[in-house]
């Protein structure tokens, strides 16, 4: 079976360190104290590209066609906009 | 006649669809759990900054990292039994529970630290949600582990090859589930203010 690979290492290695590195970031944004609003939908649009990243090619919904393909990116919808809209209205 | 691969569309994910109506409903759970989390934060903004501020980010760092490297190695797994490799789909297995063990130690820490400094339930509305919040996803976790043992002890027999594998692909499902799971609560509670 052939891998799928890029620049001779297999996509699923680069979606992990891609995810790793989202991580640091959204670390080193807690430790530098960064807060408010554009910190704080910045670090929630890492989790939420991380969140899709992992349905799509961890759980592999990116080939699925139909009604499967997308509660998984609802559900990072739904949360995601109800955790964005309670702290755009804090400030 | 040339002959023509045609891609037929998959309609199914991948592992037994029971798994599947099982994760929607755990993400129903931890879905409402985050927005209520988000919306009391909006009564008290400066009682949840004050006390985020207060919990280890370094070892909700080496948690996320686990579980994620937990979720590849799981995915690694998967494509060793596609391959019909049942010791590669093991090793891969057993790897991966390193990982959650890894992360139930460092979380167990920080638990028996909250714990020494007298912090329980009713200390207050943020220690409420993130006690409740990161112990319910706690369960998750060793509830994903006993599942991948379960899969690593069957796979160790050779229940499963390269034309029968659902069980390694439910298990993975689930795994897949608490690891997306973490990687909203870690922003939200460790370092969203």
């Amino acid at each position: 079976m052939k891998k799928r690979t890029i620049l001779g290492v297999r996509a699923c290695t680069w979606v992990w360190l891609i995810m790793m590195g989202l991580t640091l970031v959204t670390y080193l944004i807690g430790q530098l104290g960064l807060g408010g609003i554009s910190a704080s939908l910045t670090v929630l649009a890492f989790a939420l590209i991380k969140g899709q990243m992992l349905g799509d090619y961890f759980m592999g919904l990116k080939r699925i066609s139909g009604f499967w393909r997308w509660p998984v990116v609802i559900w990072l919808f739904l949360p995601g906009g109800l955790i964005s809209v309670a702290f755009t209205l804090v400030g | 006649m040339q002959a023509q691969a045609v891609a037929e569309p998959i309609r199914y994910p991948p592992g037994d669809l029971a798994i599947w109506v099982f994760i929607l409903a755990e993400l129903a759970a931890f879905g409402a759990f985050f927005g209520a989390y988000a919306f009391t934060r909006m009564q008290h903004v400066e009682l949840f900054n004050h006390f985020q501020a207060t919990l280890d980010r370094d070892a909700a760092l080496i948690n996320t990292f686990a579980l994620i490297t937990s979720s590849y190695f799981v995915v690694r797994a998967v494509a060793s039994i596609r391959d019909n490799n049942s010791q590669g789909c093991v090793r891969w297995l057993m790897a991966a529970l390193v990982m959650g063990a890894l992360f139930l130690i460092v979380k167990a820490q920080e638990y028996a630290h909250h714990i020494d400094e007298g912090i329980r339930l009713s200390t207050n509305t943020f220690y409420m949600f993130y006690l409740s919040l990161t112990f319910f996803h706690f369960m998750h976790v060793i509830m994903g582990m006993v599942i991948l043992a379960a899969v690593a002890v069957k796979a160790k027999r050779g229940g499963y090859s390269a034309t029968e594998h659902t069980g390694v692909e439910t298990g993975a499902s689930y795994w897949h589930m608490v690891d997306l799971v973490w990687l909203i609560l870690f922003p939200l509670v460790y370092v969203m203010k």
